[in-house]
């Protein structure tokens, strides 16, 4: 009995039905998802927390699937590396099987953001600041922006002071250049057109961005290393 | 310039069946990309007409490897019909103007560029997949098949890629690197479609014929992912 549970569970057939089972769960979603929804602006457990099952059965409904499937995958890999592990060469073995592990990892990654992540968005005038929970503040120092011929600004920037122990650091923000303090990210989103020295800001706290980054790094180089071995055979 | 652009569409729907008018086409689609890069400072990948024409130059670029493959190379159904997608394509983009906008500083990092070129790379290599799938079906041919999965292989690293430097990019530019909007669904939806083919062809020669089929489907799951959801639902990613 649990043998027949266990190769049901480590089969490809079930891999694939739970693929596509995500995927329709995910296809409903994005069409249900209106443009009132705010599941972009809190933590993801909080948004199934806070929304009716009838706004989200399409997310409960994939995150069941994801789960079985991440089992799937564990079972299903130990199982190659089990039948395989005396045939060929030992990349080829263990690259798909290396690929699996960083999907694992990214799917960890969005469970811990979704868990503890945080985006809040501010407006910051010049000289104000933002206090973090040890009640450490980051000021807002200056901005500078500069426009295009049509109007819009094609470069902006903040520049901040903070303290590091007992000296006070600045830093400078930018579009893709944030700053990064106490675990949490400052983006500048927008500047306002002078005369205004003011800007809009968003707090983001990410806790799964590094291991969403391991997962990709994982799956690109194990990816790599397959296409390299496949090269060398017949398809 | 826009003259290039319709100089490789002419080559490529009327004389695309010959490889060296093929190659003519694509260097000259090439040259008006190079143009466009020119007059803009960066690449061309911004706005319906850059992208999509962008799309059309991959699509050649990415076809071009197959018409030499031994299998293909007396092919007129594959060359025809690679002539016909890039055609298309590259048809689609013109009634769209050619802005000149500066880059939003928001896009204006190495990250977009990689993420956005290698996502196309991906789906041009889908497109190429779908016409071997089509090819199989008609004449039963493995080599088809096994060219198929070829393309289907090399696109899904090509978009693996691109989903990765993607979340960077997100990460610096939007302080997240995965957001809950249509593209970002559809762009799931189409990983997972792809990662279901692969594994489809693991379960043997019986479902050979599902393969071909989900080389095609792919690739129209392809085109809504990259037209549908941008014209017919509202995302960030939209053009």
């Amino acid at each position: 009995m649990m043998q027949r549970i266990y190769q049901n569970l480590a089969s490809l057939t079930l891999g694939i039905w739970l693929i596509a089972g995500v995927m329709l769960f995910l296809a409903a979603g994005s069409f249900l998802q209106g443009e009132g929804s705010f599941i972009n602006e809190v933590a993801l457990l909080d948004w199934l927390r806070e929304v009716p099952l009838r706004d989200s059965w399409w997310l409960w409904g994939a995150l069941v699937l994801l789960a079985l499937l991440a089992l799937n995958t564990v079972l299903c890999s130990i199982e190659s590396l089990r039948v395989k592990w005396q045939r060929g060469s030992f990349l080829v073995r263990i690259a798909p099987q290396l690929m699996h592990l960083g999907f694992l990892c990214i799917m960890v990654a969005h469970l811990q953001s979704a868990y503890g992540g945080f985006k809040q968005t501010v407006q910051v005038q010049q000289g104000s600041g933002i206090t973090f929970p040890d009640g450490s503040n980051v000021a807002f120092i200056g901005f500078a922006a500069t426009y295009g011929k049509m109007g819009m600004a094609t470069a902006y920037s903040a520049n901040l002071e903070y303290m590091a122990g007992n000296s006070r650091k600045s830093a400078r923000i930018s579009p893709n250049h944030p700053f990064f303090y106490q675990g949490h990210g400052i983006y500048i989103k927008d500047i306002a057109p002078p005369p205004q020295q003011a800007a809009l800001v968003e707090i983001h706290k990410e806790p799964g961005a590094g291991m969403a980054l391991a997962g990709g790094a994982i799956f690109t180089i194990a990816n790599v290393i397959l296409l390299a071995r496949r090269r060398e055979r017949p398809a | 310039m826009k003259w290039l652009l319709c100089l490789s569409i002419a080559l490529y729907l009327f004389g695309g069946f010959r490889r060296p008018l093929f190659i003519a086409g694509a260097v000259a689609e090439l040259a008006y990309m190079a143009v466009r890069g020119a007059e803009l400072g960066r690449l061309p990948l911004i706005g319906p007409h850059d992208t999509i024409a962008f799309f059309s130059t991959c699509c050649a670029l990415m076809a071009l490897p197959f018409l030499f493959t031994p299998a293909l190379r007396d092919s007129d159904f594959f060359r025809i019909a690679a002539s016909l997608l890039t055609a298309v394509t590259g048809l689609m983009a013109l009634p769209f103007p050619a802005f000149n906008m500066p880059m939003p500083p928001i896009l204006n990092t190495l990250w977009f560029e990689l993420h956005v070129a290698l996502a196309f790379f991906a789906y041009a290599l889908f497109g190429v997949g779908a016409i071997l799938g089509i090819m199989f079906l008609r004449t039963g041919d493995r080599n088809s098949l096994d060219l198929q999965y070829k393309a289907a292989l090399v696109g899904f690293s090509f978009f693996s890629a691109s989903m990765t430097s993607g979340g960077i990019w997100g990460y610096y530019a939007w302080g997240t690197y995965w957001l809950w909007t249509p593209k970002e669904f559809w762009t799931s939806i189409l990983w997972l479609f792809y990662a279901c083919y692969l594994h489809i062809r693991l379960k043997g020669p019986a479902w050979e014929k599902a393969v071909a089929w989900g080389g095609i489907i792919g690739f129209g799951v392809t085109m809504f992912t990259y037209l549908g959801v941008s014209m017919l639902m509202k995302s960030s990613h939209s053009f």
